[in-house]
């Protein structure tokens, strides 16, 4: 009878403590390395993405961000190591298998990567066809995702007639159709200016508040990680040289005046009128 | 209408019906069959989705060879070939063959290019949303490149219409054939200026066609 308890007991810790490591950690690398040739991008890095966190990779130009960025949905494919994600190996799954994991990875880009002969309805609605999400549904998910990074009156538009700004949201929206657990973003406002840039993290803090989506965010821009991310993972020459907890701090939007722009070009010392 | 067009309207439509039926089945060989070997030329190359070293330079040097040989010898050197596929190495049927084929290697070149100018960021935004070989094509690449797959074409088309006007060696007939026969063989210059003229319109409508289709359909 006691023994009976007893093992009852230590089954019930083991599994609650199994499940919460599986409930802790959404990204595991483990040991992973990435060669170029000879060039060795990624040395051997491991490192967890809690569930739930806004995760920022930071570092020189070349030192490895995007390669590492890329192998967490295997764009680029690991000589070494395994990436697992919500507790799905990835490393050794079939090419099926693969593509079904990645619906339920979001990745937004630099240069955002819409597909120009597009409308921004059918940017968003492409992902859905992908997973045969179920087509009555099709209209509403996509106006929902467009409601959500506030594009909803934009539908009819093509990439060109929008602003790099509201390319970015069209791709974030494209991103959660699918209702995403993580959202991967290599450098998403680096080709947008300050404020748009405010902006576009404004969202992606809705995205992980709001929808709970991890986010795992590269940028080489120092305001961009200070402003959202929880936990930095600062790289150098494709190591982990360090990771810090950071307590962000909402980057402030830019006064756009013109008089902004001139008082701080001569930092309220106007010389001359040129 | 000029007399001596009149005198020969028979065989003038004639010609002009063989002309069609020579570029048609090139069109649809270059669509059918072209379309997709560009395609194949594009995705085997180094770092797209197919990459295959091996398999990439053998089409690519199959599509070489066959552009590489003037066509008139490409045309003699095909006559067993013709022979075996249609039972006669004579005639606008046969004729077909070795344009279709030329068809098959001009268009496929311009579809390698066309999709060389879709962004690799758009192809990594597909594999990135879980997209098939099949999706990627069809659903990226193919809308990405729409204005030059069609722009490709019409280039194609013109080129058929040059090769179809040396078909008369095999008796394929067109209107090439026609303007050399009765209009130079036979001395009758206006009539091969007329058969000239019914070309350039021919291709400039065709010329206007595409690039007015490639224009509209092209949102970048
Ligand atoms: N496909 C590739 N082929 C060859 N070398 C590559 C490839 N991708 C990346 N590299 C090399 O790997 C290194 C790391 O590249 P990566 O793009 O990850 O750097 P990064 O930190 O994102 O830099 P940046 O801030 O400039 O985007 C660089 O030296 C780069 O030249
Ligand atoms: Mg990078």
């Amino acid at each position: 009878m006691t023994v009976q308890v007893f093992k009852a007991i230590i089954i019930s810790i083991v599994i609650t403590l199994h499940l919460r490591e599986r409930g802790f950690f959404l990204i595991k690398l483990h040991d992973v390395s990435k060669s170029f040739g000879r060039f060795q991008a990624i040395k051997s890095v491991s490192l967890t993405i809690d569930k739930g966190e806004i995760h920022g990779i930071i570092g020189a130009s070349g030192a490895g961000k995007s390669t590492l960025l890329r192998l967490m949905n295997l764009l680029e494919i690991p000589d070494d190591g395994e990436v697992e994600i919500n507790g799905q190996n990835l490393t050794n799954l079939s090419s099926k298998d693969l593509r079904q994991e990645r619906k339920s990875i979001g990745m937004i880009f630099q240069h955002f990567n819409l597909v120009a002969n597009k409308t921004v309805y059918e940017n968003v609605a492409v992902s859905l066809q992908l997973a045969s999400f179920p087509r009555k549904e099709r209209k509403s998910r996509v106006m929902t995702c467009l409601e959500f990074v506030g594009l909803e009156t934009f539908c009819g538009k093509y990439p060109a007639q929008l602003s790099g700004g509201e390319k970015q949201r069209v791709a974030i929206a494209r991103a959660l159709a699918n209702s995403p657990r993580v959202l991967l973003c290599d450098e998403p406002t680096s080709s947008l200016d300050p404020n748009t840039t405010a902006e576009i993290l404004g969202v992606l803090e809705d995205v992980n508040k709001k929808l709970g989506v991890t986010i795992v965010i590269v940028s080489h821009e120092m305001e961009v990680i200070k402003g959202i991310c929880n936990r930095v993972t600062v790289l150098a020459n494709g190591e982990i040289y360090d990771t810090v907890l950071i307590e962000p701090s909402r980057i402030q939007m830019m006064d756009n005046s013109p008089r902004y722009f001139v008082e701080q070009l001569t930092e309220g010392r106007v010389i001359a009128d040129a | 209408m000029p007399e001596i067009l009149i005198q020969y309207e028979a065989e003038i439509l004639s010609s002009i019906g063989e002309t069609f039926i020579m570029v048609g089945v090139s069109i649809l060989a270059a669509i059918l069959l072209g379309l997709p070997v560009g395609t194949f030329l594009f995705l085997l190359r180094k770092g797209q989705v197919l990459e295959n070293r091996f398999a990439f330079s053998a089409l690519n040097l199959l599509v070489n060879i066959i552009r590489s040989f003037p066509f008139l010898l490409l045309v003699v050197f095909l006559i067993p070939f013709t022979r075996f596929v249609i039972g006669t190495a004579i005639g606008t049927a046969a004729a077909t063959v070795p344009l279709a084929i030329i068809a098959i290697a001009h268009y496929s070149r311009l579809v390698e290019q066309a999709l060389l100018d879709v962004p690799k960021g758009v192809m990594e935004a597909a594999i990135s949303m879980g997209a098939s070989v099949k999706e990627i094509i069809v659903k990226f690449l193919y809308v990405e490149a729409r204005s030059g797959l069609v722009l490709g074409l019409t280039t194609s088309i013109i080129s058929f219409i040059s090769y179809s006007t040396i078909m008369g060696v095999v008796g394929g007939g067109g209107i090439g054939d026609f303007a050399i026969r009765y209009g130079y063989q036979q001395f009758k210059t206006d009539l091969m200026i007329y058969m000239i003229i019914i070309m350039v319109i021919l291709v400039q409508l065709i010329q206007f066609t595409g690039t007015t289709v490639s224009r509209l359909i092209d949102k970048r």
